[in-house]
C-alpha cells in the first residue's frame, strides 16, 4: 500500500483531482448559467473531456521518469490501471453532471471523446514526452470545435464534435485509445535528459 | 537588442510555437477554401474568423513558454543579473509576439497564391482586418505568457487554450447585440453572408482597443513582481471595455455597416450590349460576358438590353432597381475563385425575365419561367450540376408542349409570358393553351 501512496503522491495525483474537480465545475457552472436545455453541445463536451484530460496528462509521468526506470515494479499493470483511473475519473466526473439539470452527455459521446483523447495524449507521452503530449490533442479538438466536418472523412476529422452515432468517429477514437494505450503501456513516458531536472517544488 | 532578440528566440520556444501555429491555421484555412475564394477581403475575414483555433494556441504558446522557464528554474539566476527588470522582460515579450505576428502572416501569405489570379478588388478594410487580427494575436501570447507565469503548473497552457476558446466564440453570445459580440470577441462578426460583405471601421477599431486592453492587461500581469499586485491588471481591462463600449456601433447602425457599398457597385463592360458585375466580383467580367451577351441575343424579341449582377442581400437586406430593360445575373463563385456552375449563368439569368420583378411576390411561376427560358437556350431542363437545382417534372412537360409547336407560335408564347410577368400578371396558362 505504501508503494501505491508514494506513486500517487509522486505523480500529482492529488493535485489533478482537484483541478479536475475544478474544471468540471468551471464547465459546468456556465452551462448551467447560459444554457436553456438539458444537454450540452457537443463543443462544450468536447472542450470540457479536453480540459478533463490536460489535467490527467500531468500526472502520465513523475518529476523524474528515468529515476522511476530503474525500480523493479510491475511497470506494465501500473500503467495500464492508471490510465484506466484516469478514464474512471474523467467518466466519473461528467456522470455527476448527468443528476443535475445540465447534463455533459450523451454518455456515448463522453466515452468516445475521453477514451480517444487519452488514447491520444498517452501515445503523445510515449513519443514527445508528458511535457509536449497535450499539443495535438488541443490542436486537434479546438479545430474540430470550432469546424464539425461532414461526410465520411470530415467526421473522421473531428471526430471529438460528432454525434455519438457516427461510426467514422468511434472507429478513430477507439485506434487512437488502442495505439496510445498499447504505446504508453509497452514504453511508458518519453524519458530524456530535461526530465533530470526536477520540479522545484519537489526539491523542497 | 537584435542580438538579444536572436538569443531569445533560439533559447525560447518561440519558434516552435510559430512553426505549429502557422501549421494548424494553414491547415483549417487550405481544408476550406471554399469559404474565401472570393477574395482578399473574405481571405482576411476568414482567417480571423479561425482566430477561434490560432488564438487560444497562441495562449497556450505563451503559458507553455512561462512553465517552460519555471521548469528551467533559472528564475533566481536570472534575477541575480544586475540589470533592470524591463530589460528582462522585453525580449520574451518582444520575441513571443514577433513568433505569433509570422505565424499569422504566414499562414495568411500560403493561402494568398489560390486567388492571387483571379482576386483583384482589394479594400484599405482588408488591411485593417488582417491588422486587429495581428493585435489579437500578440494580446493573445502575452496574456498566456502571464497566466503561464502566475500558474506555473503543466496542465495551465491547454486549459487556458480552452478557456480562451469559450471566451472567443461561446461567451460573446451572451451579449445582447451583434456589435457588441463582435467587438469582445477578434473571432466573431467575421461570417461572410455575402461576397460584398465587409467589417465596419469602428467595430475594427473597438476590437483593436478591446484587444490592446487585454495585451497590456497581460503585460501588467506578467511584468508584477508580486502577485499581491496582478489585480493591477483590471484597471486596462475595465478602462479598455469602457472604450469598446462607446466606440462600437450598435442595432441597425452595426448590421448596416457590414456591407461594402464599394464592392457592391456596378462594373460594366465598355461595348454593347452592356454587362454588368459587382467590383467584388470584377475579375469574372471576361468569363460572364460571353455568356451574359448570348442570353440577351436570345431576348431581342424583349425591351431587355442589359445584363447586370443581382447584387442584392439577406442581412441587410438590400436588392437592386428593378429595370425594365435589364436582366439580372446570380453570381456564386467555387474554390478556385471561378463561376461555380457556368452553364447555369444563362438558364438562371432568363429564368429571372420571365418570373417577372421581386415585387409580384405570389404571382411568380417559376415552372412557366423555367420552361420558357429552357425553350430560348434548346436546352432541356434537367436537374444537375450545371442545369436545374431539383427535378421539375411540370417544367419539363411545358417544354416538351413548346417544343411540339411551330416555332412561331412557340416564340409567340414565351414573349406573352415575359409580357405578363413583367406586369405582374399569372404566367400559368400562357404556355399551356390549347393550339390555335
Amino acid at each position: 500500500m505504501t508503494g501505491l501512496i508514494l506513486y500517487v503522491r509522486s505523480r500529482q495525483v492529488p493535485a489533478a483531482l482537484g483541478a479536475a474537480v475544478a474544471g468540471t465545475a468551471l464547465a459546468w457552472l456556465p452551462a448551467t448559467a447560459f444554457s436553456v436545455k438539458g444537454e450540452v453541445s457537443s463543443t462544450v463536451l468536447a472542450l470540457t473531456v479536453l480540459l478533463l484530460v490536460a489535467v490527467a496528462t500531468t500526472t502520465l509521468g513523475g518529476p523524474d521518469d528515468t529515476l522511476d526506470r530503474t525500480a523493479a515494479r510491475p511497470w506494465g499493470w501500473l500503467r495500464i490501471s492508471h490510465l484506466a483511473t484516469a478514464l474512471g475519473c474523467v467518466l466519473m466526473l461528467l456522470l455527476a453532471t448527468l443528476l443535475t439539470g445540465t447534463r455533459f452527455g450523451p454518455f456515448g459521446c463522453a466515452v468516445r471523446d475521453a477514451a480517444g483523447l487519452l488514447g491520444l495524449t498517452a501515445l503523445g507521452t510515449a513519443t514527445v514526452g508528458t511535457a509536449r503530449s497535450w499539443f495535438l490533442p488541443l490542436g486537434w479538438t479546438l479545430g474540430a470545435a470550432a469546424f464539425p466536418g461532414m461526410g465520411t472523412a470530415g467526421e473522421a476529422l473531428t471526430w471529438q464534435t460528432q454525434a455519438f452515432d457516427s461510426r467514422p468517429a468511434a472507429v478513430v477514437a477507439a485506434v487512437l485509445t488502442a495505439t496510445g494505450t498499447a504505446a504508453y503501456v509497452s514504453r511508458g513516458p518519453r524519458t530524456t535528459a530535461g526530465d533530470l531536472v526536477t520540479e522545484p517544488v519537489r526539491c523542497r | 537588442m537584435n542580438r538579444i532578440i536572436g538569443i531569445e528566440l533560439r533559447r525560447s520556444a518561440a519558434l516552435g510555437a510559430a512553426l505549429l501555429i502557422a501549421v494548424a491555421g494553414t491547415i483549417v484555412l487550405q481544408a476550406t477554401a471554399g469559404r474565401w475564394s472570393m477574395g482578399w477581403m473574405a481571405l482576411a475575414m476568414t482567417q480571423r474568423e479561425y482566430l477561434a483555433v490560432l488564438s487560444p494556441l497562441a495562449m497556450a504558446a505563451g503559458a507553455w513558454q512561462s512553465y517552460r522557464e519555471h521548469r528551467a528554474n533559472v528564475a533566481e539566476l536570472l534575477a541575480a543579473v544586475p540589470r533592470p527588470r524591463p530589460q528582462r522582460m522585453v525580449p520574451i515579450l518582444a520575441t513571443t509576439a514577433l513568433a505569433v505576428l509570422v505565424a499569422y502572416l504566414v499562414t495568411l501569405l500560403a493561402a494568398a497564391p489560390r486567388i492571387a489570379d483571379t482576386a483583384r478588388y482589394l479594400p484599405p478594410a482588408a488591411f485593417v482586418v488582417v491588422a486587429v487580427g495581428l493585435v489579437a494575436m500578440i494580446a493573445s501570447v502575452w496574456l498566456g505568457l502571464a497566466v503561464g507565469r502566475l500558474v506555473p503548473a503543466l496542465a495551465t497552457a491547454p486549459a487556458l487554450a480552452v478557456i480562451g476558446f469559450a471566451l472567443l466564440i461561446l461567451a460573446p453570445h451572451a451579449l445582447p447585440d451583434g456589435g457588441l459580440t463582435a467587438a469582445f470577441s477578434p473571432a466573431m462578426g467575421m461570417s461572410m453572408f455575402s461576397d460584398y460583405d465587409t467589417v465596419d471601421g469602428q467595430v475594427s477599431a473597438a476590437q483593436a482597443l478591446w484587444m490592446a486592453a487585454v495585451a497590456v492587461a497581460g503585460v501588467v500581469l506578467f511584468a508584477v513582481p508580486n502577485r499581491k499586485f496582478a489585480f493591477a491588471a483590471l484597471l486596462p481591462l475595465a478602462i479598455g471595455a469602457t472604450a469598446t463600449v462607446l466606440v462600437v456601433p450598435t442595432g441597425d447602425a452595426y448590421d448596416q455597416g457590414t456591407l461594402d457599398p464599394v464592392a457592391q457597385e456596378l462594373v460594366c463592360t465598355d461595348g454593347t450590349p452592356r454587362v454588368c458585375v459587382s467590383r467584388a466580383h470584377e475579375e469574372l467580367l471576361p468569363e460572364v460576358t460571353p455568356k451574359a451577351r448570348h442570353a440577351l441575343e436570345l431576348l431581342t424579341k424583349t425591351s431587355i438590353v442589359e445584363a447586370h449582377e443581382d447584387t442584392s442581400t439577406v442581412s441587410p437586406p438590400t436588392s437592386p432597381r428593378s429595370r425594365a430593360d435589364t436582366a439580372l445575373m446570380t453570381i456564386t463563385l467555387d474554390q478556385h475563385g471561378h463561376l461555380a456552375h457556368p452553364r447555369r449563368l444563362e438558364p438562371t439569368m432568363l429564368t429571372g425575365v420571365f418570373t417577372g420583378p421581386l415585387s409580384c411576390g405570389d404571382n411568380r411561376n417559376f415552372t412557366v419561367a423555367t420552361a420558357a427560358a429552357y425553350w430560348l437556350l434548346d436546352r432541356e431542363p434537367a436537374a444537375g450540376p450545371d442545369g436545374l437545382e431539383f427535378d421539375d417534372p411540370d417544367a419539363v412537360k411545358l417544354w416538351k408542349g413548346l417544343q411540339a409547336l411551330p416555332r412561331a407560335e412557340a416564340e409567340a408564347r414565351v414573349v406573352a409570358v415575359y409580357q405578363a410577368a413583367r406586369k405582374c400578371q399569372d404566367t400559368t396558362h400562357l404556355l399551356s393553351r390549347g393550339a390555335r
